[in-house]
C-alpha cells in the first residue's frame, strides 16, 4: 500500500523519480494525444511535416547558398544546411512547445493532480518526431549528393541528449516562468527567431572572429550542439574545446531549471 | 496508525487576494522596490480558506464533507488531491488516491472517444493496462459504443458527460476524493453513477464526498465532515452533521432584501422585495418542499387602472413561470387607489433544486412598465431528506416538478 505524506515544516523536497516513473503512461498518452491532434482534420495531414523544413531549406539554400555564397567547403549546401536543421528544428520546437505546455493545460493543472513535469516532458518526446522527418530528409539528400557519413558518427547520439536536455532545460525554464510571468510567453517567438541566426545553421563558425567565440559558444549553448551535429554527421569542422563549456551551461541550465520547476509546483494550481 | 486512511494535522491554507498579485512582471519589479526602499504595501489582502483543521479518516469510512459555500469544502479537496500545497500542516494519506473534481478533465475533442478513455484513464492515475483490462466495462457503462471512433467533438454533451463518467467510475484506488459531479447527465444516468459511487463505498474503500444534495450524502455517507468559515465545525455521525447543517440556515442572514430609493417621478414605485419562510422569517435557501413567499411593498402616487404586479420566475435562464397579482385580485385591476401597499405571494412547491431568479415589475397593461423588474435570486436545496419516491425532485424531468391534484377511486 502506497503512502504519502504533505508536510510544510519540511523544506527540502527533491524530485520523485519513482512518482514520475508511475506516470509514464500519462506520459506517452500525452505525447500521443499532441501528435495525433496536430494534423487534426488537415489536407495534407502528415505531409505538413515534412513541407515545413522542406521550404525552410529552400529558402536556405537560396539566401545563403546562391545569394550570399556561405563557404562550406567541399558539402553541397543543402547538406551542410540540413545537419544544422535536424537539431535546430527539434530545439525551436520543444522549446516553444514546451514553454507553453503548462499555460495550455490550466484545467488539467486546476483539476487534477500528476506530477506536472510530465507536460514539458512529453513535448521533448513529440520533438522527436519532427525531428525523425528532418533527419530523414538529410539521409535522403545525402544519398542524392552521395555523400557518406563521416566515422564520427558514433557520436551522433551523444549530441543529441546534449539537444534534448539544453531544449528540455530552456523549456523547463520558460514553462515555469510563464505561470507566474505571461511576459515570457511572448519571448519564446523573439528567442526563436533571434537564435535561428544566432546559432551556426545557416552558415559556419569560422565566420565569427576569435575574440567572440568563447562568448558565442557561453551565450548559445546550441552553438556546440549544432557544431557537433556537424562534426558527427558530415565529419566538418572540429570539437571546439569552447563545445565542452556549452555542454557546462546545458548541464547548470537543467539542474536550475527543475529546481525553479519544483519550487513553482507548489504553488502551480493557485497562480496559474 | 494502520486503520487510518487520512489523517490531517494543523492544516491551514492562505490565498493572498487584492491586486498585486496578477503577476506580471512589471508588478513584480515595483513590489520588489517598494519592498527593497520602503514603502508599504497596503493592497495585499490575506484570505485563510482553511485555518488549523486537525481531523482523521479511518479506512473503509465513506465521508460527507458539508458546509455553506465558501466554508473550505474546494480548498480542502484540492489540498487532498495535491492540486495545490498547504501554507501550514501535515497530511498524511494510507494508500493510493484519486481524485474526481470534474469529469473528463483532459478529454480532447479531436481525439475519438477511445483514444480519450486512453487519455482520461491516465490523467486519472491508471497506467494504460489497467484502462485496457476495464475497457469494455467502460465502454458499456457508457452506453457510447457506436461512437467509439467518432472525434468527441462530435457528442451531444450528453454522450461527453457519460464517457467521462465511465472512465471516472471504473478508477479502483483505495481513496476516492469525489467533488459534485453527480450533477451531471440525465436524471437516468444521474442514479447510475450514484449507484456506482454507492458500490465504491460499500466496497471497503475510503471515500470522500462533496455535495449540496443531500439524499446523495446520506445515501452514500457514514460520516459527515461539517465545515464552516475554513475550520472544523463538526465531525461524526452523517445524520447529526446533516441536521446541524441544517439548523445553522434557519439564522440565514436577511441580506438578500432588497429596497429601493424613493423616486417621486414614478407614478408606482416598489419600495422592497424579499424571500421569507412561512412565518415571515427572511431566507435565501429554501428545500426543494419548503414554504416560501416573496414579501413585496410598494407605493402607488396617483390612482390608476389597467395596472399589474407582474412576478417571473427564471430558472437556468428562462422564464418558467409568470403571475399577475390581478389573476387573483381583479378589484386593483380595475382601481389601484393612491397609499402605500404591503404583499405577498407564494411561490410554487416543489422546485428542482438549483438557482433561481424572481422579477417583480410594475406594468400598465399594453403599455410599459411603471417600475422596471426588480431581481431577487435565491437557492432550492434538497434540503428534506425523507426517502419517499417524491423528494426526488431533482431526479424528474420537467422543469417545474410540481404535484398536481390528482384524484382517483376504484370503479
Amino acid at each position: 500500500m502506497s503512502y504519502s505524506t504533505i508536510d510544510t515544516s519540511k523544506k527540502i523536497s527533491f524530485f520523485d523519480i519513482r512518482e514520475l516513473l508511475r506516470y509514464k503512461d500519462l506520459f506517452y498518452t500525452l505525447a500521443y494525444r499532441e501528435y495525433r491532434v496536430r494534423y487534426a482534420q488537415t489536407f495534407l495531414g502528415f505531409f505538413w511535416a515534412f513541407l515545413q523544413p522542406l521550404a525552410t531549406l529552400v529558402i536556405f539554400s537560396f539566401v545563403f547558398g546562391k545569394a550570399i555564397k556561405v563557404d562550406t567547403g567541399a558539402i553541397p549546401y543543402p547538406i551542410f544546411a540540413l545537419t544544422g536543421m535536424v537539431a535546430w528544428t527539434y530545439f525551436s520546437f520543444v522549446v516553444s512547445q514546451a514553454g507553453r505546455s503548462l499555460i495550455n493545460s490550466q484545467n488539467m493543472i486546476q483539476k487534477i493532480y500528476f506530477p506536472r513535469l510530465v507536460l514539458p516532458l512529453a513535448q521533448a518526446f513529440v520533438g522527436l518526431v519532427d525531428f525523425s522527418i528532418t533527419f530523414l530528409l538529410l539521409i535522403v539528400a545525402m544519398v542524392w549528393y552521395g555523400i557518406t557519413p563521416s566515422p564520427h558518427i558514433w557520436y551522433l547520439p551523444f549530441f543529441l541528449l546534449m539537444a534534448i536536455i539544453a531544449a528540455l532545460s530552456v523549456g523547463i525554464w520558460i514553462s515555469a516562468l510563464t505561470i507566474r510571468y505571461r511576459d515570457f510567453m511572448h519571448v519564446i517567438p523573439f528567442m526563436i527567431q533571434i537564435g535561428l541566426y544566432a546559432t551556426p545553421v545557416a552558415y559556419s563558425t569560422h565566420y565569427i572572429p576569435e575574440k567572440y567565440q568563447l562568448l558565442y559558444y557561453c551565450i548559445n549553448p546550441m552553438v556546440g550542439v549544432v557544431e557537433g551535429f556537424r562534426w558527427s554527421i558530415i565529419g566538418q569542422g572540429a570539437i571546439h574545446p569552447y563545445t565542452f563549456i556549452s555542454l557546462g551551461i546545458v548541464i547548470i541550465l537543467f539542474i536550475t531549471s527543475l529546481i525553479y520547476f519544483k519550487k513553482v509546483e507548489k504553488v502551480m494550481a493557485d497562480i496559474i | 496508525m494502520s486503520d487510518i486512511a487520512i489523517k490531517v494535522e494543523n492544516l491551514s491554507k492562505k490565498y493572498i487576494i487584492g491586486s498585486g498579485t496578477s503577476g506580471s512582471l512589471r508588478e513584480t519589479l515595483s513590489n520588489t522596490w517598494h519592498n527593497t526602499f520602503g514603502g508599504k504595501r497596503s493592497d495585499e489582502e490575506v484570505f485563510w480558506a482553511l485555518q488549523d483543521l486537525n481531523f482523521e479518516i479511518k479506512q473503509g469510512e465513506a465521508v460527507g464533507i458539508i458546509g455553506h459555500n465558501g466554508a473550505g469544502k474546494s480548498t480542502l479537496l484540492k489540498l487532498l488531491s495535491k492540486i495545490t500545497y498547504p501554507t501550514t500542516g501535515k497530511i498524511t494519506m494510507n494508500g493510493r488516491v484519486s481524485s474526481l473534481l470534474e469529469v473528463g478533465t483532459g478529454f480532447h475533442p479531436e481525439l475519438t472517444g477511445r483514444e480519450n478513455i486512453y487519455l482520461n484513464g491516465t490523467i486519472l492515475g491508471m497506467t494504460r493496462r489497467e484502462v485496457k483490462s476495464k475497457f469494455d466495462e467502460i465502454v458499456d457503462f457508457s452506453g457510447v459504443e457506436k461512437f467509439l471512433d467518432t472525434p468527441v467533438k462530435r457528442y451531444s454533451s450528453g454522450m461527453y458527460v457519460r464517457l467521462a463518467f465511465a472512465v471516472a467510475a471504473h478508477l479502483e484506488p483505495e481513496i476516492l476524493i469525489i467533488d459534485e459531479v453527480l450533477a451531471v447527465g440525465d436524471a437516468e444516468f444521474q442514479k447510475k453513477c450514484l449507484g456506482k459511487m454507492g458500490e465504491v463505498a460499500k466496497g471497503g474503500r475510503t471515500v470522500l464526498f462533496v455535495s449540496h444534495n443531500m439524499n446523495a450524502i446520506k445515501s452514500l455517507c457514514n460520516k459527515g465532515l461539517l465545515l464552516k468559515n475554513g475550520g472544523l465545525d463538526y465531525s461524526g455521525n452523517i445524520e447529526k452533521s446533516i441536521t446541524k447543517y441544517l439548523n445553522s440556515y434557519e439564522i440565514g442572514s436577511p441580506d438578500k432584501e432588497l429596497s429601493f430609493p424613493i423616486n417621486p417621478e414614478l407614478q408606482m414605485q416598489l419600495t422592497s422585495v424579499r424571500l421569507s419562510g412561512a412565518k415571515s422569517q427572511p431566507l435565501e435557501v429554501i428545500d426543494v418542499f419548503g414554504e416560501a413567499f416573496i414579501e413585496f411593498e410598494y407605493l402607488v402616487r396617483s390612482a390608476d387602472s389597467t395596472t399589474v404586479i407582474n412576478l417571473d420566475l427564471e430558472y437556468m435562464g428562462s422564464i418558467i413561470l409568470r403571475s399577475f397579482d390581478c389573476d387573483v385580485q381583479e378589484h386593483l385591476y380595475q382601481h389601484r387607489p393612491v397609499g402605500t401597499y404591503k404583499g405577498r405571494v407564494k411561490l410554487p412547491s416543489p422546485l428542482k433544486a438549483g438557482n433561481y431568479n424572481v422579477f417583480i415589475s410594475i406594468i400598465k397593461l399594453k403599455k410599459d412598465y411603471i417600475d422596471k423588474p426588480k431581481r431577487l435570486s435565491f437557492i432550492v436545496e434538497e434540503l428534506s431528506f425523507n426517502s419517499d419516491s417524491k423528494s426526488y425532485a431533482k431526479w424528474r424531468d420537467g422543469i417545474i416538478p410540481g404535484i398536481l391534484e390528482w384524484s382517483q377511486s376504484q370503479i
